[in-house]
C-alpha cells in the first residue's frame, strides 16, 4: 500500500458518509486525574463512531518542569497540545499525500510557540496566558513536487480537525461539580 | 474492479483533489460476477448462487481453482498500492476463486453482503472476535456456548490483554448487567448446545443498539435454512461449515457473514491469523450446499417426528426440542424460526447415563460419534463430551442431568430411525422391567 495507508477503505469510508452522515460522527472525550503537584494522569473515554463504540484504553501521565514546580515526569500540557496538533496534521497530510498519489520517505513536523507566563501568573492583566502564535515547519522528502506539497499544507489547513480547533473559535462550556 | 479514482484520474495528477473526490464506494462480494439469485428462495440460492461457469470451456460447475498463487498485472499490482487486494486474485490465503463461489454462495444464503470462507469453525470464530475487539476491551457471552468458543473466550482473551462475562444465554437482564463500559461485543448462539435453548435474538440486538455494540451470533446448529439472524439485525453471522452447511461428515470448516464494511475488516485478521479455506475443501462445501436445503428439509422434519416419539415414550424423561410445544421457550422458537425448527434433540433416558450408554450400543443406524449435522444421525453424551470439564454437580447445576443424550437426527428414512430406538430402547427396558 501507498504510505501504508488503505486508500481504498478511505474512498469507501468517505462514500459511506456521503451517503450515511452519522457515519462520520465521532464522540471524543479524555478524563483527568490529578495525582500529586502538577502531575496528571490521562485516560482516553471510549470513543463512538458512527452508532458504535471504540474502547480506548489507552493512558498517559502530564507534569510540569521542575522550574515550573513540577518534577519533570512527563511532557507538559502545552506540548501535548501542540502534539496533538502535529499528529493530526501528519495524518491529514499522509492520507492527503497518498491520495494524490505521491510517495513520501520523510515527514517531520516542528511546531514552536512562546507564551508568556506573565498571563498565569496574574502580573498582567493584557498579556493573552495562551500563545499568540505557534510557527509550524514541514520537512518533507517524496516524490512530490513542489507545487503539490504546498497545496497539501494549504490542505492540512482547511481539513485537519486539531488544527482547525486552535485556528478557530471554540465555545468552551464548563460545569463544577463538588 | 472499480478503483478509487476511477474518472478522477487527472485532477489526481494534478494534485487537486481530496477525499470528497475518491469513487471507490462498497460493493457486495468479492465476486466472480456469478449470479446470486437474490429474488430466488433457499434451495434455487442453494443450488445456483455463486456458481462460477468457466467461458472458455463451457463446464458446468465451479471448477476447483487449486493453486496457491496468481499472475500478477497492472490490476494487481494496482490493488495492492491502494489496498483493495481482497478484491484480486493475488495469493490463496487472500482470495481465490473457490472461496469466492462458495462466500458468494454462503452470502446468498444468509442475505448477507459478504462472506468468507474458513478452515475450520473455529479459524472463522477466533477471527470474526479478534477482528472486531480493541484494546482493552470485554465481550459478553454464555456459559453454555461451544466448548472451543468458550476455551478462546475463557483462556486466550487476556493474552490479548482484553476480557469476557459469561451469562445465561436467554435472561436478557442478566445479558444487560455484564455489559461494561469496554464491553464491545455480545457474542451468543442461536441455539445452544446441548439443552437447545433459544437465544432471543431481537432482544440481544436491541441491547446491542441501546449501548452501541457489535452482535455476533453462531448459527452452527440452526444454519440459515431455519434463521438469517442477519435479517434480524445481527452485526456477523458464524457458521462451523463441518456441520449442517456441508453436512456429510468429510470436511473441517467455517464461515463469516455480515456487511461489506464489517466483513473486510475481519479479512486482514483472517491474513494474520492465517485460516483460510483450501480450494479443495471449497469446492466440496460448495457440492455439498447445493442440496443444504433439500437436507435441512429432511433433518428438520426427521427430528420433530423423532422428537414427538421420544416424548410420547414412557421410558424417556424428557425431551429438549424447540419444535415440541413442551419446550420452555416454544413460543419465542415458533416466531423467532417463523415455522421452521432444528435438525438437533437433546433427551432424558430412565435410568441415567447407564441406560444412555446402553442406547447408544443397541441403536444401530445413529453413529456413537462427536460432530453433528451430517446426513447420518450423529449420537453422543454431553457429560463425557462437550460437557466433560464439569464435575457432575457442575453439570446438574447447568441442567445436564443424568442420561441426557445429544442426537443429531440424519437423513435417514424416519420410518427406520423410529424402528431403530424402537428397538434399542426395547432391548434396554426389556430387562429392567423397574423401568417399564
Amino acid at each position: 500500500m501507498l504510505n501504508n495507508i488503505n486508500i481504498a477503505g478511505l474512498s469507501e469510508y468517505a462514500n459511506e458518509v456521503k451517503q450515511q452522515n452519522i457515519q462520520g460522527k465521532a464522540s471524543y472525550g479524555v478524563k483527568l486525574n490529578w495525582e500529586s503537584g502538577t502531575k496528571t494522569t490521562v485516560s482516553t473515554k471510549n470513543m463512538v463512531l458512527g452508532e458504535h463504540k471504540l474502547v480506548r484504553d489507552f493512558k498517559f501521565t502530564i507534569d510540569e518542569p521542575n522550574q515550573l514546580l513540577g518534577i519533570n515526569a512527563a511532557p507538559n500540557p502545552a506540548e501535548y497540545m501542540l502534539g496533538g496538533m502535529a499528529g493530526c496534521m501528519a495524518v491529514t497530510f499522509m492520507t492527503g499525500a497518498t491520495a494524490m498519489n505521491i510517495e513520501i520517505d520523510q515527514l517531520k513536523l516542528e511546531i514552536d510557540g512562546e507564551l508568556d507566563l506573565q498571563g498565569f501568573l496574574g502580573l498582567n492583566p493584557d498579556v493573552n496566558p495562551g500563545f499568540p502564535k505557534l510557527k509550524f515547519i514541514f520537512h518533507v522528502k517524496g516524490n512530490g513536487t513542489q507545487e503539490q506539497y504546498e497545496k497539501l499544507m494549504e490542505r492540512v489547513t482547511m481539513h485537519s480537525p486539531n488544527y482547525n480547533t486552535i485556528k478557530n473559535e471554540v465555545r468552551l462550556i464548563g460545569k463544577l461539580i463538588s | 474492479m472499480k478503483k478509487s479514482y476511477q474518472g478522477i484520474e487527472q485532477k489526481r495528477d494534478e494534485g487537486n483533489i481530496w477525499f470528497n473526490d475518491l469513487k471507490r464506494k462498497r460493493t457486495q462480494g468479492p465476486t466472480l460476477s456469478t449470479n446470486r439469485y437474490e429474488n430466488c428462495k433457499i434451495s434455487t440460492k442453494s443450488i445456483h448462487a455463486g456458481q462460477y461457469d468457466d467461458p472458455t470451456t463451457g463446464a458446468l460447475g465451479t471448477p476447483i481453482f487449486q493453486c496457491s498463487t496468481f499472475y500478477l498485472n497492472r490490476s494487481s499490482y494496482e490493488a495492492i498500492e491502494e489496498g483493495r487486494g481482497r478484491d484480486e486474485m493475488i495469493y490463496t490465503r487472500y482470495g481465490n476463486p473457490s472461496q469466492w463461489s462458495v462466500q458468494e454462495k454462503l452470502s446468498a444464503l444468509e442475505n448477507a453482503e459478504s462472506s468468507i470462507v474458513f478452515s475450520s469453525g473455529m479459524a472463522a470464530i477466533s477471527t470474526a472476535i479478534l477482528g472486531m475487539l480493541d484494546k482493552g476491551s470485554h465481550v459478553v457471552s454464555s456459559r453454555d456456548i461451544y466448548g472451543g468458543t468458550y476455551n478462546f473466550l475463557h483462556e486466550d482473551l487476556d493474552k490479548f490483554g482484553m476480557s469476557v462475562t459469561f451469562t445465561s444465554p436467554t435472561d436478557i437482564e442478566d445479558i444487560e448487567a455484564a455489559i461494561q463500559d469496554n464491553t464491545k461485543i455480545l457474542y451468543f448462539e442461536s441455539l445452544t448446545n446441548p439443552l437447545l435453548k433459544i437465544t432471543p435474538i431481537k432482544a440481544i440486538v436491541a441491547l446491542g443498539k441501546k449501548y452501541n455494540l457489535r452482535v455476533i451470533i453462531d448459527n452452527t446448529f440452526l444454519t440459515p435454512y431455519n434463521i438469517t439472524p442477519l435479517d434480524l439485525g445481527v452485526d456477523l453471522v458464524v457458521n462451523s461449515a463441518s456441520k449442517y452447511l456441508n453436512g456429510h461428515s468429510d470436511l473441517i470448516g467455517g464461515t463469516v457473514s455480515g456487511s461489506r464494511k464489517l466483513v473486510d475488516r475481519l479479512w486482514p485478521q483472517m491474513l494474520k491469523n492465517g485460516g483460510s479455506m483450501d480450494p479443495h475443501a471449497c469446492f466440496l462445501l460448495e457440492r455439498s450446499l447445493k442440496t443444504f436445503a433439500l437436507r435441512m428439509r429432511t433433518h428438520n422434519a426427521n427430528a420433530f417426528t423423532l422428537a414427538t416419539y421420544l416424548e410420547n415414550h414412557s421410558n424417556i424423561n424428557k425431551v429438549y426440542y424447540p419444535g415440541l410445544a413442551s419446550h420452555d421457550q416454544h413460543e419465542l422458537a415458533k416466531h423467532q424460526l417463523k415455522g421452521k425448527n432444528s435438525g438437533m434433540i437433546s433427551f432424558e433416558i430412565k435410568g441415567g447415563d447407564e441406560n444412555a450408554h446402553a442406547l447408544l450400543e443397541f441403536l444401530k443406524l445413529p453413529k456413537e460419534a462427536t460432530s453433528l449435522g451430517g446426513v447420518e444421525s450423529l449420537i453422543s453424551l454431553p457429560y463425557n463430551t462437550s460437557q466433560a470439564s464439569l464435575t457432575k454437580e457442575q453439570q446438574k447445576a447447568i441442567g445436564i442431568n443424568d442420561g441426557l443424550i445429544r442426537l443429531s437426527v440424519g437423513v435417514e428414512d424416519i420410518e427406520d430411525l423410529i424402528s431403530d430406538f424402537e428397538h434399542a430402547l426395547h432391548s434396554i427396558f426389556k430387562k429392567q422391567t423397574n423401568y417399564a
